[in-house]
């Protein structure tokens, strides 16, 4: 589904992904592990095709596709969505302004209408006429997934999506993440919560100082304690 | 007593004509942090246009449609072919926009002259209108209500349309908006555009009673960095209130303080900025 190929991503002379080769197949939460600073953001921003960073090289295909080259918004119409890290909501727009955004027709398109993610997030429901500065830690992540999903996704990038929140919303997410694995999304998760990640993922690639450095199957790298000591700190 | 009231409707009328200028200012610095300093020249074409229709029709809602289009015109010609490939230098901007004003500007005096000229108003606005014991000018009347009128169709484009909660998204964070699958280019020319047809709008009004002159284009320019800068760049409410703000003191202190006009606006604008550095309504990004 999702495959990035020897990538090379810089800010300036700055050079911060050093060849990444990964891929996120239908039905998977791959986690992409690593400690601050490694990289993980440039990676989902070079997916995005978010400027800074620069590509230098390198490719990523969505379905056969490469998103190299093409903008933001021609990469999210390709149904890939965005859980961008802080959240980013936007603080004029309530709830179900931030759910509405899109167009009519791509709102027809999508599996998500405004009623059914009510349904999948009732707080949401309950606070529609909020502005996003107005919502609770939870509320607002329950949110930045919900916008993601009226793209009709079939591949979703979730940058830090626990950072910040209670342990019970923590849990809460994790559900909603497996949750949105059974309906056959794609999940790439980026994650500094070590836990979180491995509560939910299939499988997990290590970033350090811009290469991959480990990948293997979530069930492995929980027994595996050198490696998680040596690159996690843990 | 009478001379007061008198001054304070001359610095609200002043207050609806900054007011509709700066608004369109105000939507393309909020959304696309473009410092346009070519604004007062958009103005001023805008007045030129203005004329040569109201000249040539006798009607002054056309001159206004007329100004409007041909102003919202170049406004999407200097976006698509120049600005377009500055985005994000902020120095570029300005130096680009400063160095298209300078070249409207000559293009406005080979074509107009030096000359000051009026736009011709229709007739059932011209004369006094007696409020009380008030007797005011009927087309200053008219333009408080214009802007009146300004003021609440943008605030429903804004609060009650996909392209106004595009827009409010956009100022809040543009990146995210692109992000999402909406081409924010095609925001930011829809934007512009119509910041620029306001500045035209703002052009046929302001021509008719301040008069059109080859420098005009600086002085409107000025007063509308500092109702931005005083309401905050991409509100309405902000720039409502910015606008009555300059418009009051800009009208009192030439009366008052004349030798002093211009320190009695930048001064009280100065001592905000020490206390609310993003204006009255300003929000961080």
């Amino acid at each position: 589904m999702l495959e990035i190929t020897n990538l090379h991503a810089a800010y300036g002379d700055a050079q911060v992904l050093r060849g990444v080769s990964m891929r996120v197949d239908k039905g998977r939460i791959v986690a992409l592990l690593g400690r601050n600073g490694m990289g993980k953001t440039t990676l989902i921003r070079s997916v995005m095709g978010m400027t800074p960073p620069h590509v230098r090289q390198g490719s990523v295909t969505f379905q056969g596709q490469e998103l190299r080259g093409l903008r933001p918004h021609e990469i999210a119409q390709r149904h890939i969505g965005l859980v961008p890290q802080g959240r980013r909501l936007f603080a004029s727009l309530t709830v179900t302004e931030h759910l509405t955004m899109l167009g009519r027709a791509a709102r027809h398109r999508s599996q998500w209408s405004v009623a059914r993610l009510f349904e999948l997030f009732p707080r949401l429901g309950e606070r529609r006429q909020h502005r996003g500065h107005q919502l609770s830690g939870g509320e607002r992540q329950m949110l930045a997934v919900a916008r993601a999903l009226t793209q009709n996704p079939e591949l979703l990038l979730m940058d830090e999506p626990s950072e910040g929140l209670a342990p019970v919303m923590v849990q809460h997410l994790e559900r909603t993440v497996l949750e949105l694995r059974q309906l056959g999304y794609a999940i790439l998760l980026v994650e500094q919560n070590l836990y979180s990640a491995l509560a939910v993922a299939d499988e997990a690639y290590i970033l350090e100082t811009g290469s991959i450095v480990h990948h293997a199957p979530v069930d492995a790298l929980r027994h595996d304690r050198p490696t998680m000591h040596r690159f996690l700190g843990v | 007593m009478s001379m007061t009231v008198f001054q304070a409707m001359n610095g609200a009328t002043f207050a609806a004509l900054l007011f509709i200028v700066a608004s369109g200012f105000t939507l393309i610095f909020g959304l696309m942090r473009i410092v346009n300093l070519a604004h007062g020249a958009l103005y001023l074409m805008g007045g030129y246009f203005g004329l040569v229709v109201a000249h040539r029709t006798d009607s002054f809602t056309l001159a206004l449609a007329a100004a409007a289009l041909a102003v919202a015109a170049i406004g999407f010609g200097t976006y698509t072919l120049l600005l377009r490939f500055v985005g994000g230098n902020v120095l570029r901007q300005v130096l680009l926009t400063l160095g298209l004003a300078l070249v409207l500007d000559d293009l406005a005096l080979v074509i107009w002259g030096g000359d000051a000229f009026t736009v011709p108003i229709p007739e059932a606005l011209r004369g006094p209108v007696q409020v009380g014991s008030l007797v005011y000018p009927k087309y200053r009347l008219f333009l408080l209500l214009f802007s009146v009128a300004v003021f609440i169709g943008l605030a429903l484009l804004l609060r009650h349309t996909r392209l106004g909660a595009l827009i409010r998204a956009g100022v809040d964070d543009a990146e995210m908006v692109d992000a999402m699958g909406i081409d924010i280019q095609r925001v930011f020319v829809y934007t512009f555009m119509l910041g620029a047809a306001l500045a035209g709008i703002g052009g046929v009004l302001g021509g008719a009673f301040l008069t059109l002159y080859p420098t005009a284009d600086s002085d409107i320019l000025v007063f509308s960095l500092a109702v931005v800068i005083i309401g905050g760049r991409g509100s309405l409410a902000g720039t409502a209130i910015g606008s009555l703000f300059v418009g009051m003191l800009a009208t009192f202190g030439q009366v008052w303080f004349p030798e002093l006009a211009y320190f009695v606006i930048f001064g009280p604008m100065a001592l905000l900025l020490a206390f609310r550095p993003l204006g009255l309504f300003g929000r961080t990004a």
